[in-house]
């Protein structure tokens, strides 16, 4: 009988559901109740991958070789050292101690130092720098929101308890769940389906909506309905769009215009345009009721808005539309993170630098500029000469062309097992899981902390990120004292053949 | 006029903001290639990284860069007189927030160039990056004056939180030109890419090619043969009149020209 550990916190997605219980036997998590798919697959089976990097390896004549953990720490930090420009990338999926460790790497060596949001959230934060953000945590919207409007992103499949546990089915204090009326409509569909299949066995023709090639519906009486209701915009129809009240079929990359419309329509402005990305504007303004109905109303927004043509206007959009609703009733507005510690990340760069991503050291103090210092422009451009990667894996999800300039110049890596990134480095570490064989702190998608247990041992020999990034910190103070010690003694004696220190 | 050239290609980029007809003014050879600048996380000199060489017999233009200066970032920043010439490509940031004189590039640009620019004239012979003439992160103070002229195509952002002075580009321009604008005047020459315009609320954008789309938080206002872009130069339409933007109860107009763009004909039965 193994040893049930309760509420044990998620490390996959920026929920961070914190319900889960698990099974431990023998130092190996066997049973987990309550989490969803995503946390299954990694909880129970992915983070036993063969794939586990057990110990440090270097790269020899272009192979790597396995050797001892001093010896990788002493090239790391002699490669970070060396370098005029190293860029220092990931950290989204460790926990926020490593985060802060990092931060000051970074300030010693001089160089760049970015996070995963620059390719998934980073507009979204910049966006609230341009304008503000009227946002709530998501226990308040559990509790009080009766209008749930998903923009462009599908929880469903990429944060599965999000519906179940923030939004529109959970049993909130003063809104109730809305799960039974979407049984409801499942017995209801499955009996259309019925009646379908019937039809087309007598092959009667009969027209079926195209979920691709249908225009968009017109809004349902169900949205005028008291109690809980939930709107998906989006470009095609997502598993979470077939939860929803009402879909809204958005044309690609016309999002911005989408919402510019209802933020006149919002302010009782007339429009010239009929149809709008798609959309008539009619249906449009009938939505903007329902909104400006609402008690309390919630906008989350994925990556399909700050990946986008447009990106963090997009974003700005959607909060201007949400400080425009807040002037007749609540609204609020919250991005959906992706890692489970993207969040973390950002707030430990702030409250460290004041900035939470894309930033420059190189001048002694912290420089902040999305565009110019975040990891794939500088990697596009060709301008470091030296990459350090933790908990992260552009290998596989960056361009080509970064990738390629990011392997012109030498490569440490740091990540619990071999993906993409690690088989390419020139000095790969190995590290525990974070959150499920170390504890920490994560930071959930509404800027919460929260905090990661460790329900099972790591392997022996594997450290922690934040013990590697510590030591190769030390150890970057340790030669760039010896180098300053040589300086000094060059200027003693004038002649440049005397060397000091070892 | 003193002539700075490369010693070598760089491989990590260059801050050197010293690099200014301010700076090097009443200095020396010998001071001048004395001058502090960062390559990466080092610092070094100017002579460390470039070649430099003065004629004295020549006045005007006071600094020429001649090679490659993509990766050599804030040249001419905060410069109040006298004139750069760069022959070759520049990078990012040159001419920010520039308080008079002239810098003339003959070559692409980076991003941010003339950033929040008050007074004087860049000319860029060839194509300008993304948030040209535009502002630093999360401030609302744009260009406030003065001229760019660009003669290739510019990328997005152009012309942000624009609060006076004048825009001329002969070329196409990206998404969001003239983003937040309150004040100055933007040309476009050819095309213009979507969501020209959003969140104005006051000055004029000009476009003589294509417009891809018009924001939906404009309203027709009416037909104008023609409309002055500085005190030298007049457009000569028939030009679509739009005001907005209406989210922002704004009042700044983009003139369309009719003649390119057909798509807009709908709005006619509106006046």
């Amino acid at each position: 009988m193994g040893k049930i550990i309760k509420s044990v916190v998620c490390p996959i997605c920026g929920c961070l559901c914190d319900d889960l219980e698990i099974t431990v036997e023998n130092n190996e998590i066997v049973k987990m109740k309550n989490g969803c798919a995503v946390c299954e697959a990694k909880m129970v089976h992915g983070y036993k991958s063969e794939e586990r990097i057990l110990e440090p390896h270097i790269r020899k004549n272009g192979k790597l070789v396995p050797v001892s953990m001093d010896e990788a720490i002493c090239k790391a930090a002699q490669i970070l050292t060396d370098a005029k420009y190293p860029l220092l990338f990931g950290w989204t999926s460790s926990s926020s101690e490593t985060q802060h460790v990092g931060v000051e790497l970074a300030e010693e060596l001089g160089g760049a130092l970015d996070n995963c949001c620059s390719v998934c959230h980073g507009p979204s934060v910049m966006a609230i720098q341009e304008i503000g953000i009227p946002t709530a945590t998501l226990g308040q919207i559990r509790h009080r929101a009766d209008l749930i409007v998903y923009w462009a992103c599908d929880p469903w499949s990429s944060h599965p308890r999000h519906v179940e546990r923030y939004t529109a089915f959970t049993e909130g204090r003063f809104e109730k769940s809305e799960f039974k009326g979407y049984v409801q409509k499942l017995k209801a569909q499955a009996s259309q389906k019925k009646v379908a299949l019937t039809m087309r066995r007598t092959q009667v023709r009969y027209q079926q909506a195209d979920s691709q090639a249908a225009t968009v519906e017109a809004p349902p009486q169900s949205l005028i309905r008291a109690g809980r209701k939930m709107v998906v915009f989006d470009v095609r129809k997502t598993m979470t769009a077939d939860v929803a009240d009402y879909f809204v079929k958005v044309e690609p990359n016309k999002d911005y215009e989408i919402f510019g419309a209802m933020r006149c329509l919002a302010l009782d402005q007339e429009l010239d345009v009929d149809v709008v990305g798609g959309v008539p504007v009619e249906y449009l303004r009938e939505i903007v009721n329902v909104m400006v109905n609402a008690e309390f109303g919630a906008i989350f927004f994925g990556l399909g808005l700050t990946q986008s043509v447009g990106r963090f206007r997009n974003v700005e959009i959607a909060i201007a539309l949400t400080r425009d609703l807040n002037r007749k009733t609540k609204f609020v507005v919250s991005p959906m993170r992706g890692h489970f510690n993207v969040t973390g990340a950002n707030t430990v760069f702030a409250w460290q630098t004041g900035y939470p991503f894309a930033l420059d050291f190189s001048q002694g103090y912290p420089q902040y500029n999305p565009g110019e210092f975040t990891a794939n422009d500088l990697l596009r451009r060709g301008d470091n000469d030296a990459t350090l990667v933790i908990s992260a894996d552009p290998g596989a999800h960056f361009p080509k062309s970064s990738v390629k300039n990011m392997l012109k110049h030498p490569l440490i890596t740091i990540n619990p097992d071999w993906n993409a990134i690690s088989r390419l480095g020139d000095v790969v570490f190995p590290a525990q899981w974070c959150g499920i064989e170390q504890a920490g702190t994560a930071y959930r998608m509404d800027s919460i902390a929260i905090s990661l247990k460790k329900v099972v041992e790591a392997p022996k020999g594997v450290p922690t990120d934040e013990e590697i990034i510590r030591q190769i910190l030390e150890k970057v103070r340790v030669i760039k004292a010896q180098k300053t010690e040589k300086v000094e003694k060059l200027d003693d004696f004038g002649n440049k053949n005397i060397a000091g220190g070892n | 006029m003193i002539t700075l050239t490369p010693k070598r290609i760089f491989d990590v980029p260059i801050q050197a903001a010293c690099i200014s007809v301010d700076v090097f003014t009443g200095k020396s050879v010998e001071e001048i290639k004395n001058l502090l600048i960062t390559e990466g996380k080092e610092t070094i000199t100017l002579g460390d990284a470039f070649n430099v060489i003065e004629d004295s017999t020549i006045e005007m233009p006071t600094v020429v860069l001649t090679g490659d200066f993509s990766k050599v970032k804030r040249v001419g920043q905060g410069m109040k007189t006298g004139e750069i010439i760069i022959n070759g490509d520049a990078g990012m940031h040159t001419g920010e927030k520039l308080a008079g004189g002239k810098i003339v590039i003959n070559g692409n640009s980076g991003g941010w160039t003339g950033c929040e620019m008050k007074k004087g004239l860049i000319e860029i012979h060839g194509n300008s990056g993304d948030y040209t003439a535009s502002t630093y992160r999360g401030t609302s103070t744009g260009m406030k004056g003065g001229l760019i002229i660009i003669d290739g195509d510019v990328g997005t952002n152009v012309g942000c939180y624009l609060q006076g002075g004048t825009i001329k580009i002969k070329g196409s321009a990206g998404r969001y030109l003239g983003y937040h604008m309150s004040d100055g005047t933007i040309y476009v020459e050819k095309d213009c890419a979507s969501r020209a315009g959003a969140f104005m609320i006051g000055g004029k954008i000009i476009v003589n090619g294509v417009m891809e789309l018009m924001m939906p938080t404009f309203t027709i206002d009416g037909i104008k043969p023609k409309v002055k872009i500085d005190a030298n130069q007049n457009a000569q339409g028939p030009f679509y009149v739009f005001l907005g933007d209406l989210a922002e109860h704004g009042t700044g107009k983009i003139f369309v020209l009719k003649a390119t763009n057909s798509a807009l004909a709908t709005y006619e039965k509106f006046l």
